[in-house]
């Protein structure tokens, strides 16, 4: 018989977990080299408030001057406004990694209703739902300001909007904690997050274009929106404040009836969960079958003229890439760069700026500037190897060659990447002159090597482990980011006035001679680097493999 | 010393005032199957990593084979394979995809690495999921496969940290026939293991370090020979281990301090 004397009330429970939270809080805090965490957590904090603070008093007088105006209906804007944060805000953060893991409570002795109960009061506990609770309490102030007799609606509105939204929220936590269990849906969902990062960077240059045409579609979806809790709370609003009381009951109504709705669905949910729910990674045992041995595999090698090291090292580099979702979508990123740029920048393209720059400084100012995105990853390029850093020290290698199956890809996939980008640039704007192209392809050619000789120092002297298809908790080596921002002010400034070197001298040829120069001294520097470099791999292994098998 | 496969001498490890292995004299002889024992943070696992390269030393030395590790690491290295502790892996690459990059790794042929992938990942029961990546694989799964990689390119020496863990009995019995038969071949095995069963019936000979420092080394007879027990019944390891590590007293568990349980 187990020595439990009673079981805690589910009040207690809730004041447990609240406390654990807190623990956990504070223990991370007390984690070695977390000074910087704690600064930064105070700094967001403070300009968190801030922000929280700011947008409240815009909600306050937002409230206000609707109702003491003309035009009460827009007041449904902002219940939107507060609806879509709400319910928008955890979902985005939540792809981004596993925070605390709330199922995890079912193996202590809690009913049902209390992890129901716990289950809400967690989800009252998060940024969006303080924020949100801050926006409601100031427009109820508002409100209340510009009609002091809407005080008592505007209370109950308030009330059931916050329950809807709470148990809304949960709802979609808990399906989405069901969905991002597994590793593929995580990536897909950070894949999408980056698809819609990329696609949001369009909307300006859109609405420009069409957002004249979009309007009248616009105003026949619009009532269509007034069945959703948002709009009924601003129709209730606006009733109480016409003292048109039925009508502000049919809204309350209206909302309780979604957050009941909500709870029904949110009970049955905690319910599954309740009873254990398995959201194991492993699949199921498939059916054995025969495997054929390649034939192609046996027969060609498309790689032959590397070692059978180097091989190797770049084709598991070359799954990784196409199995990194957020390494891969960020692929798409330089094409669309240059897309929205041509827009916005690019002498000949017809939306471009009034005054824009020329194609001939336009062109090496967007070759820098993918450089500069492309090889950041460079700079720490053993963090997805995870623990499998071991295999490099326990293989027969030596560590140059690993740096060159590293690099070697990094080379192809920057070639592949910028061809792509100069045929996008040259049909959306043309291209630069001849001497301006080939002084740009010699800088580049110097900046890759440039940059690959010291990115590769820094992978080895400050690795950080990243995973895959997790962003929260996900941060680079602060000193591999000052390494790499630092190697690229430097090429940078050594390459710019290189470039404008033809303006003084009236040579065009000039710049492409030097950057082929430099190019020349930067590959041979490249090449005797590695052998210093595998000495200091084989120095720095013990931090290597602790940095990366955590 | 030429039939010696493994030999250290005054191999030691210093983790800033931490010395975790503390000048170990080692001599394994040539297809021995070696069990290294050792109660928790006692200094097997970095005396392993040692061995195989994962971890330089402090001061001493580790002869494999006849090769000097520090002088001679990549000769060695061609010649053992490894096991190590959290398995090494990556993640993000098939079964079959791994096997082949290590046995390129190796230096084998595309051709032969193909061939023994195949075969090894049928021989581990792990060829009905071609697609599935690592990372989505069991723990056993995974042990199997680190496994199926140790030996892919046939090593003299093979070095297994707690390679039984987490696997169902039915492959770790397959297992164990394939590693006896191994020895049998003259490759030599050295295995750490918290179970003391699997070693005393696998391994002829024992090593134990206790705090850094080896405190017992020899094969199962000589070990049993140094311990006094009722005349007519047969030494267990573990009482042999119990008795040589448990006697500072400091590993025993005070159970008068938990008289509430029972």
């Amino acid at each position: 018989m187990a020595d439990v004397a009673r079981i805690p009330g589910v009040w207690e429970q809730v004041r447990l977990i609240a406390g654990l939270r807190w623990r956990i809080l504070r223990n991370n805090l007390r984690k070695k080299n977390n000074q910087w965490d704690l600064i930064g957590m105070i700094l967001a904090g403070v300009f968190g408030g801030l922000a929280v603070l700011g947008t409240s008093v815009g909600f306050f007088f937002g409230a206000y001057t609707l109702l003491s105006g003309a035009h009460e209906a827009w007041i449904a804007l902002l219940f939107w406004g507060i609806f879509l944060f709400w319910q928008l805000f955890p979902v985005f953060s939540a792809g981004f990694g596993a925070g605390f893991e709330f199922r995890t409570l079912l193996r202590f002795p809690l009913s049902l209703r209390a992890f129901y109960i716990i289950g809400l009061a967690y989800g009252l506990s998060d940024f969006a739902a303080i924020t949100s609770v801050c926006w409601l309490i100031a427009m109820t102030i508002g409100a209340s300001a510009a009609k002091p007799a809407a005080l008592p609606a505007m209370l109950a509105i308030s009330f059931v909007f916050l329950l809807m939204n709470i148990t809304l929220e949960r709802l979609i936590g808990s399906w989405l904690e069901r969905i991002l269990a597994r590793r593929r849906a995580r990536e897909m969902f950070l894949a999408l997050f980056i698809f819609f990062a990329v696609s949001v960077q369009f909307i300006s240059p859109l609405l420009q274009r069409y957002g004249h045409s979009a309007q009248p579609w616009a105003r026949q979806v619009l009532p269509y929106l007034a069945v959703f809790p948002p709009s009924l709370a601003g129709q209730a609003i606006v009733s109480a404040a016409k003292d048109q009381y039925a009508n502000t009951l049919l809204g309350v109504a209206g909302i309780s009836a979604y957050a009941i709705l909500f709870s029904v669905f949110l009970w049955m949910r905690f319910a599954t969960q309740y009873r254990g729910e398995e959201l194991s990674e492993t699949a199921a045992p498939a059916r054995a079958i025969a495997r054929p041995v390649s034939r192609s595999a046996e027969h060609s090698d498309a790689l032959r003229l590397l070692t059978p090291q180097v091989a190797a090292v770049l084709r598991k580099e070359y799954r990784y890439l196409t199995r990194n979702s957020f390494a891969f979508f960020l692929l798409i990123m330089p094409p669309v760069f240059v897309l929205l740029f041509t827009t916005q920048f690019a002498v000949r393209h017809p939306t471009a700026v009034k005054h824009p720059v020329s194609t001939e400084m336009f062109f090496p100012g967007m070759m820098a500037y993918l450089l500069l995105i492309l090889m950041a990853p460079a700079y720490n390029s053993f963090a997805y190897d995870g623990k499998g850093i071991q295999a490099y020290f326990t293989s027969p290698v030596s560590f140059r060659e690993v740096l060159l199956g590293k690099n070697l890809l990094q080379v192809a996939m920057l070639s592949f990447e910028l061809t792509l980008c100069v045929v996008a640039f040259s049909c959306l704007v043309g291209i630069p002159s001849l001497p301006v192209l080939a002084a740009t392809a010699a800088a580049v050619v110097f900046n890759i090597s440039g940059q690959l000789t010291i990115a590769n120092w820094s992978s080895l002297s400050f690795p950080r482990k990243l995973n895959f298809g997790q962003m929260r908790g996900q941060r680079q080596s602060g000193m591999a980011v000052l390494v790499g921002f630092s190697t690229q002010i430097l090429l940078g400034a050594i390459s710019a006035p290189i470039l404008f070197m033809s303006r003084w001298t009236g040579d065009r040829w000039l710049p492409a001679e030097v950057f082929v120069f430099l190019a020349a001294a930067a590959i041979a520097g490249y090449s005797s680097s590695l052998a210093p470099l595998a000495a200091l791999a084989e120095k720095k292994k013990e931090i290597l493999i602790d940095a990366l098998s955590r | 010393m030429s039939d010696a496969a493994i030999v250290t001498e005054k191999l030691t490890r210093r983790f800033g005032n931490l010395t975790a292995v503390d000048g170990v004299d080692l001599k394994v002889a040539a297809g021995q199957f070696f069990g290294f024992l050792g109660p928790n943070g006692a200094g097997k696992s970095t005396t392993i990593k040692m061995l195989t390269g994962l971890l330089a030393p402090s001061s001493g030395r580790a002869e494999l084979l006849g090769l000097d590790f520090a002088a001679h690491p990549v000769d060695v290295k061609r010649q053992i394979g490894v096991v190590p502790e959290g398995m090494g892996l990556f993640e993000r690459l098939t079964g079959a995809e791994y096997l082949r990059f290590v046995g390129r790794m190796y230096g084998l042929d595309r051709p032969t690495t193909q061939r023994r992938s195949g075969e090894l990942l049928d021989f581990m029961q792990l060829s009905d999921r071609p697609k599935t990546l690592i990372a989505d694989y069991s723990h056993g799964m995974q042990k199997k496969l680190a496994l199926a990689a140790a030996v892919i390119h046939g090593p003299r020496i093979l070095f297994l940290d707690e390679p039984f863990e987490g696997v169902d009995a039915l492959a770790a019995g397959a297992l164990k026939a394939l590693l006896g038969r191994m020895t049998e071949r003259g490759v030599t095995i050295f295995l750490t293991s918290h179970v003391l069963e699997i070693v005393e019936r696998l391994c002829s000979h024992v090593a134990i370090i206790h705090k850094g420092r080896l405190v017992a080394q020899g094969s199962l007879e000589e070990l049993r020979a140094g311990i006094a027990v009722e005349e007519g019944s047969k030494t267990t390891l573990e009482q042999i281990f119990l008795s040589i590590v448990g006697q500072d007293g400091s590993q025993q568990p005070q159970l008068e301090e938990l008289s509430w349980l029972m």
